[in-house]
């Protein structure tokens, strides 16, 4: 059995690894010139900067990308975060950290609320694994519950940091559904290498089971024989196989298949992709020679004005940066109607970082934005549409095909799991 | 080197530029240290990327 596999970001990878394990003759081909996709290191000044994800995996060593890695035998060192931190200016009320802040841990988030809503929040954490609200967005349902701005705050910086969504686009069953994996699977963590570490490890499984990887190969369109999907057009050559999983998103992939998705029977899935909407964000990377975070976890800043999140690489992995330096980088999530003002956007949160790291030295390094072709998520959390297409024989995987509550590659990895046993029973 | 309206500023042209000549802000920018020599192109992921007309 033969599978091809287009596009050589993580979904691609480790959708090739597991099938070349399984005795698939597999053959990957990527358009670019490196694999990795928008989860790989980019060598800039001698640190290595991502080509999208923040070095981070959001379940770390025990997550579904762990997990996964960990069942295909690919190596890679995953540490646990220590602590995620939220920074809140000292006194309630005042609107941003220009007099002053202090850090609490991510779970005392309810200590900042009013006794009778503290009790409310521990009431709620209790019944709603149980009878799990549904038919709100993630900002509606607080609202009916609590009524403290500062839950909004805290999930509109969870939700940007973790999906580059606002709390008011985050369907409350996601979030339920995310935090149920927090449960199980437990906080972020940081692979040694970053990125490029478990790129790397998957590169070697593949070769290791004769799977083989083509870059700079695009491939123009996916063809078909009696209603499946049967190959690819390269050039002007036809490469066939018995199975296709595309890494490119459910949109892209359709626009490969031409008029095999043409027909009436089709349209239900066509209208679903215009509905689509790829997730925004921009990425500041800071380099500093003192400690920015001090911590190997996540620092939400729910009182800047941009700035949802900051981590600080370097303090798991020094390899990162140049000897003594750190590496530190913030996201921010973009509204759609924003992304037509990306530089304005930059501007504040610059300012931001300078008002939560008050009288530090760092110097901006690159500033990598997100969005429409090259986004964030191709499919916003929650919005996903599986992992299937109306072709029989053509899967899509990636972060345009996430699985349930999986935060960014965790869904990646969650796809390609369901994928998987699709294929492979 | 020449960017066009595909460009979203990921970045990615800016660490594979050899002679540090592009600056990105929402969009990346050639400066005047460019030297055509194509290798960002090879590098967009979005096509952005032309060689000057």
């Amino acid at each position: 059995m033969k599978a091809i596999i287009i596009g050589a970001g993580l979904g691609g990878l480790l959708s090739a690894a597991r099938l070349s394990k399984a005795g698939y003759e597999v053959e990957v081909y990527e358009r670019l010139p490196i694999t990795g996709g928008r989860f790989t290191n980019l060598n800039y000044k001698g640190f290595q900067l991502s080509s999208g994800a923040f070095h981070i995996l959001p379940h770390g060593p025990s997550g579904p990308l762990a997990q996964f890695l960990n069942e295909i035998g690919a190596n890679v060192e995953i540490v646990r975060s220590e602590t995620t931190t939220v920074r809140v200016p000292l006194k309630k009320g005042i609107p941003d950290y220009g007099k002053g802040f202090k850090d609490i841990s991510f779970s005392d988030f309810s200590t900042l609320l009013s006794h009778k809503d503290r009790l409310k929040i521990a009431f709620l954490i209790v019944s709603t694994r149980k009878n799990r609200p549904s038919g709100f967005t993630l900002q509606t349902w607080l609202r009916t519950q609590v009524k403290d701005e500062w839950l909004v705050k805290f999930a509109d910086a969870f939700c940007g940091w973790a999906l580059s969504l606002r709390s008011d686009e985050v369907p409350v069953e996601e979030i339920f559904e995310i935090i149920e994996n927090m449960y199980r699977f437990g906080g972020p963590g940081v692979p040694i290498g970053g990125c490029k570490g478990v790129i790397d490890a998957l590169e070697s499984v593949i070769a290791t089971y004769g799977g083989k990887i083509h870059t700079g190969t695009e491939v123009l369109k996916i063809f078909m024989e009696g209603g499946k999907a049967a190959g690819v057009l390269i050039g002007e050559e036809v490469h066939k196989a018995d199975l296709i999983v595309s890494n490119l998103g459910h949109v892209a992939t359709a626009c490969l298949c031409e008029e095999a998705l043409s027909g009436e029977k089709n349209s239900g899935y066509l209208q679903k992709l215009e509905t689509l909407k790829p997730s925004a964000g921009i990425k500041i990377c800071l380099a500093a020679d003192e400690p920015l975070v001090g911590h190997t976890g996540v620092l939400l800043t729910p009182y800047a004005k941009r700035v949802n999140g900051i981590d600080e690489v370097t303090q798991v992995d020094p390899g990162l940066a140049p000897p003594g330096k750190h590496l530190t980088m913030s996201h921010q999530y973009v509204a759609p109607e924003n992304v037509k003002n990306l530089e304005a956007e930059i501007e504040l949160g610059l300012q931001d970082l300078k008002e939560i790291f008050p009288g530090k030295k760092y110097e901006v390094l690159l500033i990598q934005s997100y969005h429409d072709s090259w986004p964030v998520n191709r499919a916003a959390s929650g919005t996903d549409p599986g992992n299937e297409t109306p072709i029989p024989g053509l899967y899509v995987v990636g972060d345009g095909a996430k699985g349930r509550g999986g935060i960014e590659v965790e869904g990646v990895a969650l796809g390609v799991t369901a994928t998987m046993k699709k294929i492979l029973g | 080197m020449k960017i066009n309206e595909n460009c979203v500023g990921c970045g990615q042209c800016a660490s594979f530029c050899k002679k540090g000549a592009i600056e990105v802000k929402g969009k990346a920018r050639v400066t005047d240290a460019c030297v055509d020599c194509g290798i960002c192109m090879l590098y967009c992921p979005v096509k952005a990327i032309e060689v000057p007309a």
